[in-house]
């Protein structure tokens, strides 16, 4: 474990002491090193439960796809930001990327925590850097409220999980993942019981986001810059279900009757936020109402807490943090040649940037659910377990996967089919780091049809 | 004002704090807090300019009611139980009425309302040793009294974090911002002060680095408006980076320093069965940190090649001794994962 720590945070000096000529280089080449390394917790057996031990910090089925997925992250968002910030001093690039990297840190941190307060702490610990990022390397005079709603949001869900978790101390003791499932959870009065459970949800809910507060996702989404949406909609959003799926496990047996409203709410969300997505006119927040909408359906799978829901939630969440990042690296591509998000603004691309139109193609394909696409296997075992535990549910994710491929068509229609604007004059061709941005992206999405074992949580 | 009248009364400040906590009478204690007024004054309406005097007045009228109320409580503790000890005073009627006046000399909600005044006219060193050193003294005798009865303290604690939020939300100065953050903060303190006296020291201390920090970053660039914060990163670039820090660690938000008494306040809270008390508090603490937000984004994240917030000053050359300063700004941002060393520490 700590040989994937101690590298991220040393890259912390490396990235103030580089020379500003080897900047992007270094740093994109040892984040890859590391993420390459990180490749090893994939290989531990899927079997045997918690594995990298030591004391504070462990990887199981669950959190290593995600942390394998946070190293991942960090040379593409470096990879994706590298145009926007050529223009600025040096220092402010050293400071962006150092943003990056301690947010790096801390989601390793949180994936890796096998106690829950170090969970919360780190859980917490990244909105600092995301706001910063957000607020600070934004475009728009909007972003200003987008950080608020994301700190503020966040935060009002995530303290009463702070005095929950206290309360759950008080009663056993210990806070450890190795110890808490099995120890028995007594609640005298049955109404603290039910506050106290929302309590512990509450926090996750708002982060995945469910559908009644997910009030924050389109404007953090949409003011922030690229390495912003990306790290938002590809991990922090999944930090919100990993800390579902652990805390789930200790809030029995109350949970069957309490969670009915979120589900409920959860698949509401799945279909209103589609239906939203082909009204949207801004690609931007298209593409993250399509994350709401997904990450829906996360929530439902999560909440019923069937062994095929974890894994096609688990799946889901790791095919659409790539799927989603990939779709904003596109939508990156369009602003930055027209520094607009209107769709209308950027059509006909097929014909002006050909090479891009591939990867629009494969990214909208994943983000309908296209088989044999990983996103396909998530969705499919999160409907078949929700019909198996309501078969009415299945009106609601029907529609739902009807509705996500007419928006996912909708968007792939307007940008790359129909007329070229007549104002688009000189448009530059695709660079090839944007090329190899999609690719590693793509590549691993591609490549998991071959291998969805790793993703499957404790099912395999 | 000249050295041997300024260094008299730097050194009265300093013995009337130290009489208060020598003391076992009640007598003592009481001139020592009086001491420590009248030094003041003179500090605070040092440049003679008529906000000075004025804020100066309404300290003084502040601070001699609750003096006064002060010695008639303890007197008539001492007429109805014979005790003059400190450390023996009764829960009675007598004790809740020197809790009040204790409350009212450190500027606790509902008797708050000076506070914000004063500091506003205030130079900002003045006002540190306002947030800081003044509130040593009365902090101490309500730390002596021993609170058993937790109500008076629970009721002050919420409505000063509630009133030290809600408060700063409409202000641009700096210092009556400032001013409403020591209310919400010597709210969290006096809200645990009758379950765990150590754990209130270790908030006071906590809160005492956090401003000093704070107020030593406004004091390099003589910032007094929000609009004077704009214009930071022209001056001293690497406030811009850590004075967001210290204005989110006043917030209270992890892994930063100010985040420490906040969680272990609120698990000495759950441990009493108050878990509702504590969700109160924490959400209430919400208020000051949007108000918080707001000038780290005055100050950081509007920078250029954003649109300027404010006109561009004149930027004079002040000598910088940032040494303590330095020390203060590490410690209110690193100091969080040091929490058990610091709770071996303290008398727990």
């Amino acid at each position: 474990m700590l040989k994937i720590l101690l590298p991220s945070i040393l890259l912390l000096p490396s990235t103030w002491l580089i020379s500003p000529k080897y900047l992007w280089t270094t740093t994109l080449s040892y984040s890859l090193l590391i993420a390459s390394a990180s490749l090893m917790w994939l290989a531990a057996p899927a079997e045997t439960g918690w594995s990298f031990l030591n004391c504070l910090m462990a990887s199981d089925p669950i959190s290593t796809p995600l942390l394998v997925l946070t190293c991942w992250l960090l040379p593409l968002m470096i990879l994706a930001s590298q145009n926007h910030l050529m223009l600025e001093p040096t220092n402010r690039q050293r400071t962006f990327i150092s943003l990056l990297i301690s947010l790096q840190i801390f989601l390793i941190l949180a994936f890796s925590a096998t106690e829950l307060i170090m969970f919360y702490i780190m859980f917490e610990a990244t909105l600092i850097p995301t706001l910063i990022i957000i607020t600070r390397w934004g475009n728009q005079m909007e972003r200003l409220n987008a950080g608020t709603y994301f700190l503020f949001y966040t935060l009002a869900g995530s303290l009463p999980l702070l005095i929950a978790l206290l309360l759950l101390q008080n009663s056993t003791g210990t806070l450890s993942f190795f110890t808490i499932p099995y120890l028995p959870l007594t609640c005298s009065d049955p109404w603290a019981h039910k506050i106290w459970w929302t309590a512990c949800l509450l926090a996750f809910l708002v982060k995945m986001p469910l559908y009644g507060a997910h009030l924050w996702l389109p404007k953090a989404h949409v003011e922030a810059p690229i390495a912003g949406s990306m790290v938002l909609a590809a991990v922090l959003l999944k930090l919100g279900g990993y800390g579902m799926m652990r805390i789930l496990i200790i809030l029995d047996p109350i949970s069957k009757e309490l969670s009915y409203p979120f589900i409920i709410l959860a698949l509401w969300g799945v279909i209103m936020t589609g239906s939203i997505c082909l009204r949207q006119t801004d690609l931007k927040a298209l593409i993250a109402y399509s994350s709401v909408s997904h990450m829906g359906l996360v929530a439902a799978a999560i909440l019923i807490q069937t062994p095929w829901a974890f894994t096609g939630a688990l799946i889901l969440m790791i095919a659409h943090g790539l799927t989603s990042s990939a779709l904003f690296c596109l939508a990156n591509t369009n602003y930055e040649r027209t520094h607009s998000r209107t769709m209308l603004l950027a059509r006909g691309l097929q014909t002006l940037l050909p090479l891009t139109a591939v990867w629009w193609f494969i990214a909208t394909l994943a983000n309908l659910a296209l088989p044999p696409l990983p996103n396909l296997m998530g969705e499919l075992m999160i409907i078949t377990s929700l019909f198996k535990w309501s078969m009415w549910t299945l009106i609601l994710t029907g529609l739902g996967t009807l509705i996500t491929a007419g928006y996912s068509l909708y968007m792939f229609l307007t940008t790359q089919h129909g007329p070229i604007p007549n104002h688009l004059i000189s448009i530059n061709p695709p660079h090839s780091r944007e090329h190899l941005l999609l690719t590693l992206h793509l590549l691993p999405l591609l490549l998991l049809i071959l291998k969805p074992e790793l993703l499957w949580g404790w099912s395999a | 004002m000249a050295p041997p009248i300024y260094s008299a009364l730097i050194i009265s400040l300093g013995l009337g704090t130290t009489m208060t906590f020598a003391s076992t009478h009640w007598y003592l204690a009481w001139m020592g807090i009086e001491i420590n007024t009248l030094a003041i004054i003179p500090l605070m309406s040092q440049n003679h300019i008529p906000r000075a005097t004025e804020a100066t007045t309404k300290y003084f009228f502040a601070q001699a009611t609750a003096s006064a109320t002060l010695l008639f409580a303890s007197i008539s503790n001492a007429f109805l139980t014979g005790e003059w000890d400190i450390l023996q005073t009764p829960n009675t009627l007598t004790y809740s009425l020197i809790t009040l006046a204790l409350a009212m000399k450190i500027g606790l909600a509902p008797l708050h309302s000076w506070m914000p005044e004063v500091m506003q006219g205030l130079s900002l060193l003045t006002g540190l040793i306002l947030s800081t050193w003044q509130k040593l003294a009365p902090l101490y005798l309500i730390y002596q009294i021993q609170p058993t009865n937790s109500n008076i303290f629970i009721v002050l604690g919420l409505l000063s974090i509630i009133v030290g939020g809600w408060g700063g939300f409409n202000q641009v100065q700096l210092r009556k911002i400032l001013a409403y953050s020591s209310i919400a903060h010597l709210g969290w303190m006096i809200l645990i002060l009758s379950f765990s006296p150590p754990l209130a020291l270790l908030t006071i201390l906590i809160y005492l680095l956090m401003t000093f920090s704070l107020f030593s970053s406004f004091m390099l660039t003589r910032a007094t408006h929000i609009n004077s914060l704009a214009t930071t990163w022209a001056k001293i670039p690497i406030l811009t980076i850590s004075t967001p820090l210290i204005l989110l660690s006043l917030g209270g938000l992890p892994p930063l320093t100010g985040f420490m008494p906040k969680w272990l306040i609120l698990q000495e809270l759950t441990k009493q069965d108050l878990a509702p008390i504590a969700t109160l508090a924490a959400l209430s603490s919400l208020f000051s940190l949007y108000f918080y937000l707001r000038l780290s984004y005055a100050m950081t994240l509007t920078m250029p090649p954003n649109n300027p917030a404010g006109t561009l000053p004149w930027r004079l050359n002040p000598r910088h001794n940032t040494t303590l300063m330095s020390l203060a700004t590490t410690s209110t941002i690193c100091l969080l994962p040091v929490t058990p060393a610091i709770m071996a520490m303290l008398p727990l």
